[in-house]
């Protein structure tokens, strides 16, 4: 029996073919849309962690209530103690100290006098350190520009956009004016060994990377920091073990009164991430849900078409003496082969799509001029395990339950009227 | 003697029409016995179809009772009478209703299948039955590439492949051209009287009636007429 469906399934292009070709776009587009939300997700929460908030943060106290001020003469002192800390208390995650700074950089001409000026957004990692990861975090070197990495103190990075607008070239000399963390002068002299563009324009305004050992000692911030991030060793942020991490750290300073005491953020607590992150979650739960529905109820449609378009079949069945339960059966075995193969394709193709977005991504950089957020200019797709079954709910469900709506009918069918309606 | 295949005693069939009844059937008596060749001729609206369907266990009537092969039609379920269609009943129709997407092999095939005989007896049975018809070179075309003549064999085949002790026709010629209609009726006759298959039609076709061994006449859902007649062997 079922050799003899199949054949018939695959002789008759309406009962395969068609709904085969519209389950696999309905299909398609699920996981598409799916992959391509979850990783713009990531993406968000990925940029944000690497360049921003970790997926822990301690600061003092005072330091976290300021933070966009960037105020480094609320940093701590003492860091390399409190990090040697962490490594023995939580040795599965990896500790970064970071200094941010703000300033001016001036760029001289071959009088030493000012060529131009701008706002610099400094920040001082361990690139130094090859153990702290940090190059690799921060995708230096798939961000770099022109020219390499700065190898010793005194050496720079450059954002693209200031090489631009300054006119700066590889090797020349610009000079950094801030305050330090005491509140006096800073000023210190950098080459260039390099420009870099992260692609979000949020860190490329004005960047100057420089290795932490010389902003510590520009901003006399002599074993300081502003901030210490914690990385998940597979670099994957999991929002629960960072909420049970800060809330043990942070339960061993709940009585200290000490401004300069520590206090561990999770990625979440940071950049009003929370709710945007719920916001975005709850829409593209919502999005995702929408879009599945609707596409459900189209193979429905197909399914109920396909069930109608068949009547004249099961009426000569019925009168053939195949009971209307075995008929049903027949129908929904069916729908379930084509809604599997459908699903399949479908499958396949939303992850060749899904993957090709994840590699080539979509540019949203023009819409990103003014953004303050940490976002990536190039959204991306992301392949996750979830696409390989997501698309089966619409694909399979959706097509069997139609078929399963559309076959009642054959219940309510009346044999008596079996000759009248087989003489058309 | 031959056996009764159908009794039918007091059947009555009514039907609700708007806030009335319609009666199609009143108070049929017959007995249809194994081997017989017979017609139900009538106008329009006598019962003609009505009545082929309870005797085909499509429907059950509103009183009396209807036996077909020993079974009351009232008493089956719906499970069980189509268990009785597969076994015992063979249908033909005015149009053919082959299922496009197989093939003449295929379509005859089916009704086996739902048998669940094994494919080498189901092989032997289908080749044979398409010999019947003179169809057996025809095994692999498909419906669409036969003609109307070729289809009511094939479906003939169908109804006949499975043995059923009674092969009930609506109309079996009225597609037909009259070359075409002899053919089927000489095919059908004969395979009556091979086989013993007991064949009940519904018709108006004078063609048809002048092989018939036994007219029932129905008039306003009552047998007005039931005799035995001397049918042609011939084609005209």
């Amino acid at each position: 029996m079922i050799k003899f469906l199949l054949k018939g399934v695959l002789g008759d292009k309406n009962r395969s073919v068609l709904p085969i070709i519209i389950i696999s776009i309905g299909v398609a587009l699920t996981v598409l849309l799916s992959g391509y939300i979850r990783g713009a997700m990531g993406d968000i929460i990925n940029q944000n962690a690497r360049f921003d908030t970790g997926h822990v943060k301690i600061m003092t106290r005072a330091y976290a209530e300021n933070k966009s001020q960037i105020p480094n003469d609320l940093a701590f002192l003492g860091v390399d103690s409190l990090i040697n800390e962490l490594k023995t208390s939580h040795p599965n995650m990896i500790w970064v100290k970071r200094i941010r700074f703000g300033g001016i950089i001036d760029v001289p001409d071959d009088k030493g006098e000012t060529k131009g000026q701008g706002p610099a957004s400094g920040m001082a990692i361990e690139l130094f350190n090859t153990n702290s990861g940090e190059i690799q975090r921060m995708n230096i070197p798939s961000s770099l520009v022109h020219g390499t990495l700065p190898k010793q103190v005194g050496e720079a990075l450059i954002g693209q956009e200031f090489v631009d607008k300054l006119g700066l070239e590889i090797g020349d000399k610009v000079t950094y004016f801030g305050s330090t963390m005491n509140g006096s002068m800073a000023f210190k002299n950098f080459t260039i060994t390099g420009s870099v563009r992260f692609g979000t324009p949020a860190l490329d305004k004005g960047a100057i990377i420089i290795d932490i050992s010389d902003a510590q000692t520009m901003l006399d911030m002599e074993d300081g920091a502003g901030e210490i991030l914690g990385f998940e060793s597979d670099e994957i942020y999991d929002d629960e073990k960072a909420l049970e991490l800060t809330e043990e750290f942070n339960a061993r300073f709940v009585n200290n009164t000490n401004e300069f005491a520590p206090i561990m953020l999770r990625l979440k607590d940071q950049n009003n991430l929370a709710g945007y992150l719920d916001y975005v979650d709850v829409y593209s739960a919502m999005f995702v849900t929408i879009f599945v529905i609707v596409m459900s109820i189209v193979l429905w449609n197909t399914g109920l078409l396909g069930g109608l378009r068949r009547y004249q079949e099961f009426g000569i069945r019925l009168a053939l003496g195949e009971s209307k339960g075995h008929i049903y059966k027949t129908l929904i075995y069916e729908a379930t082969l084509i809604g599997i193969i459908g699903s399949i394709v479908g499958t396949a193709m939303g992850l060749g799509g899904t993957y090709y977005l994840q590699v080539v991504g979509i540019d949203i950089g023009k819409y990103l001029e003014n953004a303050t957020m940490l976002m990536p200019s190039v959204i991306r797709a992301q392949v996750t395990p979830e696409l390989f079954y997501i698309g089966f709910i619409p694909g399979l469900f959706a097509m069997v339950f139609g078929n399963m709506l559309s076959g009642i009918g054959i219940y309510k069918r009346q044999t008596a009227a079996l000759f009248k309606e087989l003489e058309v | 003697m031959s056996k009764n295949i159908i009794t039918i005693e007091h059947v009555t069939k009514r039907f609700p029409v708007g806030d009335g009844v319609f009666t199609a059937l009143s108070d049929i008596n017959l007995e249809l016995k194994e081997g017989e060749f017979a017609g139900l001729v009538g106008p329009s609206g006598s019962g003609k179809t009505t009545l082929l369907n309870i005797m085909g266990s499509l429907d059950s009537p509103t009183q009396g009772k209807a036996i077909v092969m020993g079974r009351n039609i009232s008493d089956l379920s719906h499970k069980e009478s189509a268990q009785l269609r597969n076994i015992h009943i063979g249908f033909i129709f005015q149009v053919f209703n082959l299922l496009p997407v197989y093939t003449v092999y295929e379509n005859v095939e089916f009704a086996l299948i739902l048998q669940n005989i094994g494919s080498a007896e189901r092989k032997r049975m289908v080749m044979e039955a398409l010999e019947w018809v003179g169809l057996e070179n025809m095994a692999n075309k498909k419906p669409s590439k036969l003609s109307g003549g070729e289809g009511q064999r094939v479906a003939i085949a169908r109804a006949m492949v499975k043995r059923p002790n009674i092969v009930l026709a609506d109309e079996p010629t009225a597609n037909l051209d009259a070359a075409n209609a002899h053919a089927i009726i000489q095919t059908m006759k004969k395979l009556n009287q091979e086989l013993n298959t007991t064949f009940l039609f519904s018709t108006h076709d004078e063609k048809v009636m002048g092989y018939l061994d036994r007219i029932i006449h129905l008039e306003d859902g009552k047998v007005a007429l039931d005799k035995i007649v001397l049918p042609k062997t011939t084609a005209l």
